[in-house]
Order: C-alpha cells, then structure tokens, then sequence
C-alpha cells in the first residue's frame, strides 16, 4: 500500500514535471518561431519526443494504480467515475479554446504563444481522458475474464507500449512500413471491443442511465478527435501531437470501445427485463437453499417462497395453505383475493377431486365449473409443498390472462417448490438432530447417575478379598451389584440382571437397588427377601419384564453363608478343602414371573460353610452367553475351567483372567448385553 | 438370522413351530402371534423348540406374560423338541418348573389329551 501511494506520487510529479518542460520548450520554440527566419533555435526532437514519452508514461501508469482500486459490479459507478472525471476534459478543452478564440477576436490578432498554451493544456487533457477511459474500459473488459482474454489484453498493453518507441526513435508512424501493423492493431481492436459482458448486467433503468453517459463520452472523443485533427499539420506548432501514434491508438481503442457498449446496451434494452426477472429468480432461489444456515423459521421460509414465486410467475392473485396435522388447512398469505372466492375455488377442487395434487389450468373458462364460480381470473397453478410421505402446504397461484402458465414459468415455480420441499425438509432433519443432541446428553448423564448406583469400593477387609467388573452394553444397562454391611460380621451382597436393555432396564435396576437397601435393613434371610421383593417388583414391572437376582449373606464369624437364587446364573464355586469346582445346582425361579404369594414355593435357601482359600464367582447372563465371531457362547464350561486354572491367584487376579480370556473369545468390539463379574475369594483369618 | 413363526392346527391344538433365534426383534412376532384372540379358541398350544437356538430375555418374557393368561383360561401351552442350550436357559430362571417341557411331539400329544 505505502509502494502505491509513493509510486502514485511519484509518477504525479513525474508527469507534472514533463508537462512543464514541455510547456517551457513548446514556448521557447514558438518565440524563436516568431522571431522570423522560420529555423527555431531550440529544435531538439529527441529531448521533446522522450519528454511526451515520459509524461504519457506517467499519466498512464498513474491511472493504472488509480482504476485498480475500483472494485465491485457497480457498472454505473464505472461509467460515471470516467465521465465525472475524464469526460468532462473535453468539455473543459472546448471552453478554453472558445475563449481563446473570442479573445484572439477581441484583441485583433493572432497570440502565438496563448494558442501553445491552449494547445499544451488541451494535450495535457487529452491523455489524461484517454488514460482514465483506457483503464476504466480494461477493468469492465476484463469483466468474467478467462485465461485467454488475461492475454490477449496483457499483450494489446505491451504493444500499445511498444508505439511509444515510435515516438521516441522519431519515427512517422503513417509511413507504408507500418501501416500494416497499424492496420492489424486495429483488428485486435475490434476483437477486445466484443467482450462487454458487463452490459448484461445492467438492469432497464441502468442501461438507460449508462446510454446517456455513454453518450456524453462517445462526444469528448469526438471534440478531441475535431480538435487535434483540426490543428494537426499547422505549420505553426511547434510540437504537433497527431503525429504520436500511441496516442491515435488509444483514441481508438476508447472510441470504439465506448462505442460499441452504447450499441450493445442500447439493442439489449428491450431483452433486459427477461435478464433481470431470471437474475432475480436465481437470487431468490439462493436465498430459499440458504435459509437452513441463516436460521430461518418454517413461516419464514413459506413468506419467501410466497413472494419468490409471485414475482416469477407474475400472478396476479394467490394464497397459500398450510397443512395442520389433522385439521383444516390454514389459507394464508393471500394475495388480491378473499376468503369466500378461496373456499369457492376448494369447493370446486374437491368435486373434481384433485386437491393437493400438482394442477395448472391455462383456460379457466373452458372448464363449466370454473366459469360458473365467475372468478375474475383465467388460469391457475396448484402446486403442493410435499415429499413422498408429507404434505406442508399447497400454493395456488391465479392469472387474468390465458395461458398464464407457460412451460418455462412451470419449471420455475417447481423449481422453488422443490427447493422449498428440501429447505423444510432439511430443517425438520436439523431441529430433529438438535432434539438427538439433547436425548444424547440426557443419556450422558443417564449414565453418570447409573454408574454412581454401583459401589465402586467394597469394603477391605482381612477375611476376604473381593474384586469386581461392569460394562454395560448401551449407555445404560440392566445389571446390577451392591452390598450392605448387615453388622460387624455379616455383609449382604446382591447381584441382579433386569430383562431387556437400555433406559426401562436402568429404571428396574435403580429400583432393585431401593428394594434391596429398604428390605435389608430389617436384616431378613435370602428367601424371605427374595418373596418380598417379589411381591415389591410385582407392582411394578410390566408383564414382559423380569428380573433375576441373588442374594449372599456372608458371616465370617460362622465360617458360613447363606444365599437364595431367584432365576440367576448359578454360583460357580472353589472349595478348597475338596480342591474341587462346581456350580450350585439349587432351584429358584426369577422374580416378576408369578406375581403372587405362591412365589414362595419356587425359592429355595443354601447355607454352606466356607473354607479359607474359597473361591467364589458371581456374574449375570452377559458372561456366559457372550458370543463369538462364529456364535458360539462362552458357556459355563470355559468359566468353570478357567477357575479351575486360577482359583490359586489372588481375586483380582482370577478376575482380570476370567474378563481376558473372555475378550480373547469374543473379540473385540462384539460386546451385546451387560456384563457383571465378581470374584470372591476367603481367607484364613487372623 | 430372522425367526421364523409357522402355526399349523390340528383339531383343538396349535402346534407352532419356531425357526430361529428369538431375540429382542423377534419376540415381537411372538408376543403379536400369542396375542392374537383366534389362539384362545384352542385348548392346546405345543410349541416346537427344534430349531430354536437361541432365547433372549425379551423372548423369555413374552412368555411369561401369556402364561398366566393362558392357565386362567385353561389353555396347555407344552414346549417340545428343546435344544439342550435353550432349556438350560429356561431351567436357570426356574421356568422349567412352571412350564411343561417334554422331549419330543408324541409326549406332548399324550400330556396334551391327558
């Protein structure tokens, strides 16, 4: 930016600087000029010529910098921009000549050295018109530019340029060795002047505007073309500047170019309205796909459709229904018309039974009907807001003329009703991921909760060690674990797995829980709790739920413990005194399954006395029928052999044994219901 | 693997065969086919396990919400042809006290007529 601005200045002073010593030596030519002998004593071409050079390098390349900073597709700004500030130099040019020529009648006689000043200022004027026009007209050239056309314009700089070396070398530019070329620059000319892509672009009333500022520059060209032709060859100038061949080209270049953009826009005037109308269906048609990111209601997104689709249609009547869930339709948004003329039009509709569906009618009075219902309107499109499964509303659209509906505006209008479809589509899909969101961080703490229902710590104590694990298969499971110390000796552990999975299970297992720590505080037998909690659990599980559960009451004062089965996974056991492993084979049916007081007849109570180094393991369902890859199950087999392995190690040890050889079977990732396992192991007392 | 449910009535008896793995899905199917009112008209249901492989507690549990219903009503509902995987699943919960499981389809029939 500070290279700009001091490339900016420089080259001002640069140009302003070469325009004086030209000024200076153009005068010094013309009072040696006037002093007789017709020989001017300053006659230096080179110095002169690079002088011209130099100042129409700088003007230019200044307005290069210049013009770069307009940006955007304010084509009028462009136009008024070269006109307000170049275009008026013609008119300024023509004011100064007109009052030197009064003044030239007033005094009588001929001023040599005021017509070089007029004749300096003018040429100062002109380059800088055509420097302005030059660039302008490059920046709406290059307008929607390729490649190609970056070339072919970057090459028509460089040999334009390259003219100034004419100059420079004093060369008379209209001599037969470069006519030619001359010739062909025009031609390049012409092909730069057919890219205006810009002028489609333009609206009705920009074209207009842009027609008469187009105007007024095509007409500084020509009072600079008058004027430089009309004073070339005088054999009074000292310097004549026709004969500088760049500056002939650029005037060509501009000519051609403003002329050509004012017959463009001005046969283009009468198509411009079907420009503007399909520009502006596509601007509409953006901002209905984009109303999802912008956070736009249903109702909002109905209004634009409602007013995109008028405007493309040019209808002169409309409304637009909304589909309730199990009610009437709402018409809204209606437009020249009334409710009575709507519900007659339903009316008619629903006799010819074809409500809701996809209708245009080109020749209402065709129809016995419509004509009957004398509606002021000729034709009408129905077009229904719906996906495969679901209506949202209807749009009707009428027209005082025939054929209102052409093939063309019927593509249209569905466009935007399928593109309506999508956009309400979309945003019932956005606030249903919104509401999923939601769920997921309500099962997140649904989770937290379940996780600080099972007890993480038991407690240590000398006579048994304990080691426990728990995954649950979804967010939250079904299984369960928990103890209760009873008194100093005695401790109650219980295992549960409630039936099914996921929140309703959580549900039965939170509650299993209750009922436990409720019922265990008044210190009862396994059996008795299990026909207590039956009768609890009866109340409230629905009749395709269960639950299996079992119970332990260790006594370590006793050596003992005392356990009920209510439908659960049988207990594997080590005995160490019989350096044996077995599963108890006791009866006990779930709880939930008979809701009655014969409950009482299917649980059985065990008492067995415990041998130090007793191993003793308690698991749910997930264990033993995990799967493999081939759906085989774990089974009570491999759990009872890995004991039989393990039962040496301490609990923690046969339990992380138990749970790898577990993964090693089922592999990773195929993890299907709740998994529970506890290892107990007894030990010698103190 | 889909299950598949197909009844097949002889006089007053239903004997429907079950073919697959009864999970969480297909019990659905079940609990629909032992809802339906037709199957109280009859007075015996034998329910053929042999190509059962597979029960989950979903399955055990819609059984067990028409046990009730069917004793009230006097229907005998008698499971045969019981792979052993299944029948231990049945006899860890205690339903092989509660229910009648027998081993093949002649047994059935005379527990049926009994």
């Amino acid at each position: 930016m500070l290279y700009k601005t001091n490339a900016k200045s420089l080259l001002a002073i640069s140009g302003l600087i070469s325009w004086l010593l030209l000024l200076a030596y153009v005068l010094l030519n013309a009072e040696s000029l006037l002093s007789g002998n017709g020989v001017p004593k300053f006659a230096f071409p080179f110095f002169s010529n690079l002088l011209i050079v130099v100042f129409i390098v700088s003007v230019f390349l200044f307005q290069r910098i210049q013009t770069e900073t307009l940006k955007g597709i304010d084509f009028i700004g462009y136009l008024w921009n070269l006109f307000s500030k170049a275009g008026v130099a013609a008119y300024l040019s023509v004011a100064l000549y007109l009052g030197y020529r009064v003044y030239t009648n007033y005094i009588g006689k001929e001023s040599v050295l005021l017509m070089h000043l007029v004749y300096q200022i003018n040429f100062g004027l002109l380059v800088l018109f055509l420097a302005k026009a030059f660039y302008i007209w490059r920046q709406l050239l290059l307008y929607h530019k390729n490649k190609f056309l970056q070339i072919a314009w970057d090459w028509f700089e460089i040999l334009l340029a390259a003219t100034l070396l004419l100059t420079v070398f004093n060369f008379n530019y209209t001599s037969y060795i470069f006519l030619p070329l001359l010739a062909l620059m025009g031609f390049y000319i012409l092909f730069l002047c057919t890219n205006m892509k810009w002028v489609a672009y333009l609206t009705f009333n920009n074209k207009s505007r842009s027609l008469v500022l187009l105007g007024a520059i095509l007409l500084s060209c020509y009072i600079f073309f008058r004027f430089f032709k009309n004073t070339a060859d005088s054999p009074e100038l000292a310097i004549d500047y026709s004969d500088v061949g760049f500056l002939l080209i650029a005037m060509l270049f501009v000519t051609l170019y403003t002329l050509a953009a004012f017959l463009v826009s001005l046969f283009s005037l009468p198509t411009s309205g079907v420009f503007e109308q399909k520009s502006e269906d596509l601007l509409n048609f953006q901002r209905l796909s984009q109303s999802i990111q912008q956070g736009q209601s249903e109702t909002q997104v109905y209004n634009m459709l409602f007013e995109s689709t008028i405007k493309a249609a040019d209808a002169s009547a409309a409304w637009f229904e909304l589909t309730r869930a199990g009610g009437e339709p709402q018409a809204a948004h209606l437009l020249n018309i009334n409710q009575d003329q709507i519900s007659r039009i339903r009316h008619l509709l629903l006799a010819y039974n074809i409500l809701n569906i996809d209708y245009i009618n080109n020749n209402l009075n065709r129809n016995p009907g419509f004509r009957e219902l004398m509606l002021p309107w000729k034709s009408m499109a129905i077009l229904p807001i719906k996906t495969t499964k679901h209506l949202s509303g209807v749009l009707y659209l009428l027209k005082d003329i025939e054929g209102g509906f052409d093939r063309e505006t019927v593509n249209v209008l569905r466009t935007f009703t399928s593109q309506t479809t999508l956009t309400i589509e979309n945003l019932r899909l956005v606030n249903e991921s919104l509401q999923n969101e939601r769920y997921k961080e309500e099962l997140k703490i649904a989770t937290q909760v379940q996780e600080s229902l099972i007890p993480k710590t038991f407690p240590t104590d000398s006579w048994f060690e304990i080691s426990t694990h728990a995954v649950a298969a979804k967010e939250v499971g079904g299984d369960f674990y928990d103890f209760l110390q009873l008194s100093e000796s005695r401790i109650a552990i219980i295992i549960g797995d409630v039936s099914g999975k996921g929140i309703s299970a959580a549900f039965h297992m939170a509650q299993m829980k209750g009922i436990f720590h409720g019922l265990m505080q008044q210190d009862m037998a396994p059996s008795e709790f299990m026909k207590q909690a039956n009768s609890a659990l009866s109340r409230c599980l629905e009749r395709t739920s269960f639950i299996t559960s079992a119970l332990y009451i260790i006594d370590y004062r006793m050596k003992g413990f005392m356990f009920a089965r209510a439908g659960h996974c049988h207990t594997l056991y080590y005995n160490s005194m019989m350096d044996d492993v077995f599963y108890f084979q006791t009866d006990g049916l779930g709880l939930g399954i008979i809701r009655d007081k014969s409950y009482a007849n299917h649980v059985r109570e065990m008492y067995y006395d415990y041998n130090p180094e007793d191993v003793m393991v308690i698991y749910t369902d997930g264990i033993v029928e995990a799967r493999n890859a081939n759906n085989d199950e774990y089974g009570e087999d491999r759990l009872l052999y890995m004991l039989k392995q393990t039962y040496h190690l301490e609990a923690e040890d046969i339990k992380w044994a138990i749970i790898n050889d577990l993964q090693d079977f089922t592999g990773p990732g195929n993890l299907y219901d709740d998994q529970t396992l506890l290892v107990i192991k007894f030990k010698p007392s103190t | 693997m889909p299950m598949k449910i197909t009844q097949e009535i002889k006089d007053s008896t239903v004997i429907m065969t079950l073919d697959g793995e009864l999970d969480a899905s297909s019990s659905v199917l079940l609990d629909e086919e032992l809802s339906d009112p037709e199957i109280m008209k009859y007075s015996k249901i034998l329910v053929d396990c042999q190509n059962l492989h597979y029960i989950s507690s979903a399955g055990l549990g819609v059984f067990i919400s028409h046990l009730q219903r069917f004793e009230d009503a006097q229907i005998k509902l008698i499971f045969f042809n019981m792979q052993d995987k299944v029948r231990n699943v049945f006899e860890i919960l205690g339903l092989d006290l509660l229910m009648t499981i027998v081993s093949d389809y002649e047994e059935a029939r005379t527990i049926a007529n009994e």
